[in-house]
């Protein structure tokens, strides 16, 4: 006969309704696992340091009204290993963004890949 | 009245459920205990944007330390010190892990498989959502060896810079809390109570484990320095029983000394001020311990590690850890600067400052 550890099925009913709730530099808690949005719009503001690179975008939304997008990478030192450096993104850029949004309507978006000016990409490929 | 018929009947069904409850017993007997577990996924891309410079082939295979035993009837399981689900109907297995990737999502590892000859092995799947793809694959399950201590140290040289290799540990996401540990940490809200979102250290015992920064090993008389990039931690490793100075404080990088047991190092942590274990933020009490087993490959190009936290106060079985990282001379410690502007900032942008300072008892850990 198939046993249960009634114990764990519970923290698994909790966890799963709470799948995305925890995580490294409280990344999970954030940001959505399950959505991948794209945004389009001008660099405002940069700060390349720890715990996390951070790029402040203004966009335009579907109303036309101005929005400001607070956008999260990685850490500098990893960043720059790839040729990532805090000159590689400057204010006035425009630049598309694709990632994780925010949790709640936050104007939050983790990177998952950036496509530049010039239309090359950081990061992971910038999708078609 | 039952006749001779039904006798022989109901006597044969006694024979045949006796035979296998005798079975189940000795199949009970003999899955009882401890195991290593490997699982092997399918062929994978390594993201070496994670970790940087380590190799880009497919020898990532998860191992852990898998216990069972079985309480009032029912089947009780762990790996790496975390509780997890197990069924077992006659030679069947099946174990349910929860994980959580490198980007904090979590998600599970179903194993399927069957007991034979004294191992375990099947197939395994992935359920839930994670950052990078993750596969499924094969499993096995052999006896856990005891390991006794050599008498011969014979030290190897772990001078260099290593660099996170993938694959090793199963990032095991629950552990098996005490009661009390389990509600303190019931009111852990990480974004606002985690260490390293506000630039502080979160300590040797969440660092070591870190799975995207390079640490350098310096050699030098009685001592082994580790310089970690993160953080910028320096931890001093005593290798001549140099006992803690008078009034030494506890802190996140505690005190450590370390024996070569043959050829494997190994290092013990005390001093440990209180403090979270993870990025999920189970507590850690003053006065726990970490043991470390270090071990190199024999072209020193690969050094391994298991990691065990001992704090019985916060944890029925010990959390355990593994890592693997590679030799890497092209690169350096590069340097780690932290700024909390963006924290303060988005709680200020959020109204949440007032709620973050009236949490302030929660990033005391006694």
């Amino acid at each position: 006969m198939f046993t249960h550890n009634k114990k764990f099925k519970i923290l698994l009913s909790l966890m799963l309704l709470n799948s995305s709730a925890q995580g490294h530099h409280s990344f999970a808690v954030e940001f959505t696992a399950e959505e991948k949005i794209a945004i389009v719009g001008t660099v405002t503001e940069i700060w390349f340091r720890n715990p996390h690179v951070r790029y402040y975008v203004e966009t335009e939304n579907s109303s036309g009204e101005s929005e400001n997008w607070d956008v999260r990478t990685s850490s500098p030192s990893l960043l720059v290993r790839k040729g990532w450096t805090k000159n590689t993104i400057k204010v006035g850029d425009k630049i598309s963004i694709f990632g994780h949004p925010g949790r709640d309507g936050r104007k939050l978006l983790s990177v998952i890949s950036i496509k530049l000016p010039d239309g090359s990409s950081l990061g992971q490929n910038y999708p078609d | 009245m039952i006749n001779y018929f039904t006798k022989k009947r109901i006597f044969v069904f006694e024979v045949i459920w006796l035979s296998l409850s005798i079975i189940s017993i000795t199949e009970a007997q003999s899955i009882d205990g401890k195991w290593m577990l490997r699982l092997d996924g399918a062929d994978q891309l390594i993201d070496n944007s994670i970790t940087i410079g380590a190799p880009s082939d497919n020898e990532a295979a998860i191992i852990g330390e898998l216990s069972i035993t079985k309480i009032n009837d029912e089947w009780m399981g762990h790996v790496e010190g975390g509780p997890v689900e197990v069924k077992i109907e006659n030679e069947n297995i099946e174990i349910l892990i929860d994980s959580r990737d490198l980007a904090g999502f979590v998600f599970f590892r179903r194993l399927s498989g069957k007991y034979s000859d004294g191992t375990m092995s099947g197939s395994f799947t992935i359920e839930g959502t994670t950052e990078n793809p993750e596969y499924g694959g094969i499993w096995r399950a052999t006896r856990k060896e005891v390991k006794t201590r050599n008498t011969a140290s014979n030290p190897r040289d772990l001078s260099g810079i290593w660099t996170p290799a993938p694959g090793v540990d199963f990032r095991k996401y629950s552990m098996d809390l005490t009661e009390k540990a389990q509600a303190w940490h019931d009111d852990y809200i990480d974004h606002y109570d985690q260490p390293n979102v506000r630039c502080v250290s979160p300590g040797i015992v969440a660092i070591v484990a870190w799975g995207a920064y390079p640490f350098e090993v310096l050699n030098s008389d009685n001592r082994l320095t580790f310089l970690y990039e993160v953080d910028s931690e320096v931890r001093r490793i005593y290798l001549d029983d140099k006992e803690p100075p008078e009034y030494y404080p506890a802190s996140g990088m505690g005190f450590s000394n370390g024996y070569w047991d043959g050829d494997e190092l190994i290092i013990e942590t005390q001093m440990l001020e209180g403090n979270v274990r993870d990025f999920r933020g189970e507590p850690i009490s003053e006065g726990a311990r970490m043991h470390e087993r270090y071990s190199i490959s024999e072209d020193g190009d690969t050094l391994s590690a298991v990691i065990t936290l001992l704090d019985p106060d916060n944890y029925k079985q010990p959390p355990i850890r593994r890592r693997k990282w590679v030799k890497n001379p092209t690169t350096e410690i590069y340097p780690y600067e932290c700024d909390p502007d963006s924290f303060y900032r988005q709680m200020y942008n959020e109204n949440k400052l007032d709620m973050y300072f009236e949490r302030s008892h929660r990033r005391q850990i006694n």
